[in-house]
């Protein structure tokens, strides 16, 4: 039962912007486009059977078609809740994670932002424990919603901070 | 905590017995060059004893002087200062350096004697600061100044902390004193302080000042018992077979099977030689400051574990040494890092080595309750309730789920797996950094999950392993509150 196991800690879960699903939808995209643009330059360099290229452009069509889904799915997957003591992130398609982080654990906030995010108006965040199998991040925040978190998850750690 | 000055000025507050620094011992030069010494002596003496020098022996007589001028002069160069906050160590024979170790961000001294330095009284100092890198050390100093110097040091910095020492003045610069004062002190967005900032600062002001029994040994390991465990290790299984193995093949197939086995075999019995000098004469005692280990055959080293510092314990409990009733006990710690065995040396994670399992026990809840009144009632892992992952995990673990069991107890949490090692990882909910869970494509069939809780580094991992899912929910979310409760109460 997903539903239960991963269900949101009282106040519903905040979904991270689409705009990351455009974008890895877009990276994907430019990934499979170049592999068919080679496989088609390759056929006719080497001088093979046109007839081939027939699959091999349906199978990267397959792997567009499947990636576009599944990353709506993951992106769709994504959520963020804040709770009076602790951040709980949950994510994940094939394996499901749900990561419960207490403020007073936090050594520090980083907000990471590359090119491509910085064209779609996102930023990750990603917080740090004591403990580097913490691992929790979330990508696709819209810029200013990550400084918010970001300012409010470092004042809530400073609050509540507890020795290690 | 260092930094480089051309100039070194001198302290503002000294220790007021030298305002020169205090020098190291004088024979240090002696004890850091003694191998190149017998080195020289040992490549040359059938030509000293002949009464003539080849070229050989005057490049290595060359190399021998000028390491000994070298050595004198870093000697003379080299002084420290034990301030009212600091520890300044000044060294360097062309490139100055002082170093300065702030006194309050000690975690602990140890005291190391290789084997040259422990024939002529002497041992190295090796501060270990909040951080967990070996910043500073002070080799070296007869034994009985290296004790007087950590005693000094120790007190010092427990009167900083407490600001109330010689050392505490009203108007800190900022973040000087946050250890002592703000306690709860994890520095956000601040990586560099902020990495272990607090450690060890949940003990009250004055908790661990107050507490002063005679130091006592709580455990030490036999010898036999060392020689014993060894013998029942899986290296000395690998070595029987593989010495009856290359027997084998060595008398009846071809003789000239045996050359590659044979470096693996020398290998196994040089690591566990190894193994044997670190661990020999291996004794747990109780000091003020924490627990106190001191070990080795050749090279002694004394290594204080802060109880503050301790974030979980394993039992570590081999097959071969099950029916003899035998533990292995380790311990994360803030700052160490994991610690390893693989490459023979013993790792500093270690508690105890070998030693009946009550003994074990007894150290694990000492080091899991750090002589706290209020959480000794809970800190016995074996009274934690133990739960098996349900028949459904079989499809997943089908022979490791029956080693399989994980619970929250009021103070700890206990995850015990494994046939050939039985480890019994422990955690406090005061310790726990975050909860995560985790549920694979095939656990989601099954109706599974896991639930980890997570460590700082070190052989510290609590993972309840495929339990139910609507449990698993429960469990991470009981962690949650009973590890937010823990914390609040320390």
């Amino acid at each position: 039962m997903p539903e239960d196991l991963f269900a949101p800690p009282g106040n519903p879960w905040q979904r991270i912007s689409p705009a990351l699903a455009r974008l890895r939808r877009v990276v994907l995209s430019a990934c499979l486009g170049v592999l068919a643009v080679a496989t088609v330059v390759l056929t006719v360099v080497l001088g093979l059977p046109g007839w081939l290229l027939a699959p091999a452009l349906v199978a990267l069509l397959v792997a567009e078609l499947l990636g576009w889904r599944a990353i709506g799915r993951q992106v769709a997957l994504w959520g963020y809740a804040e709770r009076d003591e602790d951040l709980y992130i949950t994510r994940g398609l094939m394996w499901r994670r749900l990561v419960v982080v207490p403020y007073g654990r936090m050594q520090y906030v980083d907000i990471q932002a590359g090119p491509l995010d910085r064209a779609y108006g996102i930023a990750r965040i990603e917080l740090h424990t004591a403990s580097p199998g913490t691992s929790a991040h979330v990508p696709g925040l819209p810029a200013e919603e990550a400084a918010r978190l970001r300012d409010r998850l470092t004042d809530l750690g400073a609050a509540q901070a507890a020795g290690l | 905590v260092t930094g480089q000055h051309p100039e070194p000025e001198p302290p503002s507050a000294g220790s007021g017995r030298h305002e020169e620094g205090q020098r190291l011992s004088p024979l240090t030069p002696v004890a850091r060059g003694g191998i190149l010494l017998l080195a020289v002596a040992a490549t040359t003496w059938q030509d000293l004893l002949a009464g003539r020098i080849g070229p050989v022996g005057i490049a290595l007589l060359a190399v021998l002087v000028g390491g000994a001028v070298f050595g004198w002069v870093s000697w003379l160069r080299t002084r420290f200062w034990i301030g009212a906050d600091e520890l300044r160590i000044d060294t360097g024979v062309l490139y100055h350096q002082s170093r300065r170790i702030r006194i309050d961000r000690l975690q602990g001294i140890d005291i190391v004697q290789p084997l040259l330095a422990r024939l002529m009284g002497l041992a190295e100092l090796k501060m270990d600061t909040a951080g967990g890198d070996r910043e500073g050390s002070l080799a070296y100093l007869s034994l009985a100044e290296a004790h007087r110097v950590r005693e000094v040091l120790l007190a010092r910095r427990d009167a900083v902390r407490r600001g109330t020492g010689p050392g505490f003045h009203p108007g800190p610069p900022p973040g000087a004193h946050r250890d002592a004062e703000v306690g709860e002190g994890v520095e956000v967005e601040d990586a560099e302080v902020g990495e272990f900032a607090g450690v060890g600062d949940d003990l009250r002001p004055g908790g661990v000042a107050s507490w002063e029994p005679p130091d006592h040994d709580l455990a030490r390991l036999h010898l036999g018992m060392l020689l014993g465990s060894m013998l029942l290790a899986p290296e000395t299984v690998a070595l029987v077979l593989g010495g009856v193995a290359l027997a084998v093949a060595g008398l009846f197939v071809d003789g000239l099977l045996v050359a590659p086995g044979l470096p693996v075999m020398i290998g196994i019995v040089l690591v566990q030689g190894r193994k044997l000098s670190a661990y020999y004469g291996f004794t747990v005692s109780q000091t003020r400051a924490g627990l106190q280990v001191r070990r080795g055959l050749f090279e002694r080293s004394t290594q204080t574990i802060a109880l503050a510092r301790v974030q979980g314990v394993v039992v570590s409990e081999p097959v071969m040494w099950r029916p003899l009733g035998w533990a292995r006990l380790d311990v994360s710690l803030a700052g160490y890092g994991s610690g390893s065995e693989s490459d023979g040396s013993p790792s500093a994670t270690t508690v105890m080595p070998v030693a009946p399992r009550p003994v074990v026990m007894a150290l694990a809840a000492d080091l899991l309750h750090g002589r706290d009144p209020a959480l000794e009632a809970g800190a016995d892992p074996d009274a934690v309730p133990l739960v098996a992952p349900p028949r459904s995990s079989r499809w997943l673990d089908p022979f490791a789920r029956r080693f399989q069991a994980s619970g929250l107890g009021d103070q700890l949490a206990v995850a015990r797996a494994g046939w050939f090692t039985r480890r019994t990882h422990v955690v406090r909910h005061a310790r726990v950094q975050s909860v995560r869970l985790v549920q694979g494509p095939v656990q989601r069939r099954l109706g599974l999950a896991d639930v980890h809780l997570d460590s700082p580094p070190g052989p510290v991992h609590v993972l309840l392993r495929n339990r139910a899912s609507v449990e698993a929910r429960r469990l991470a979310e009981q962690e949650r509150t009973l590890s937010r409760q823990a914390r609040r109460a320390s």
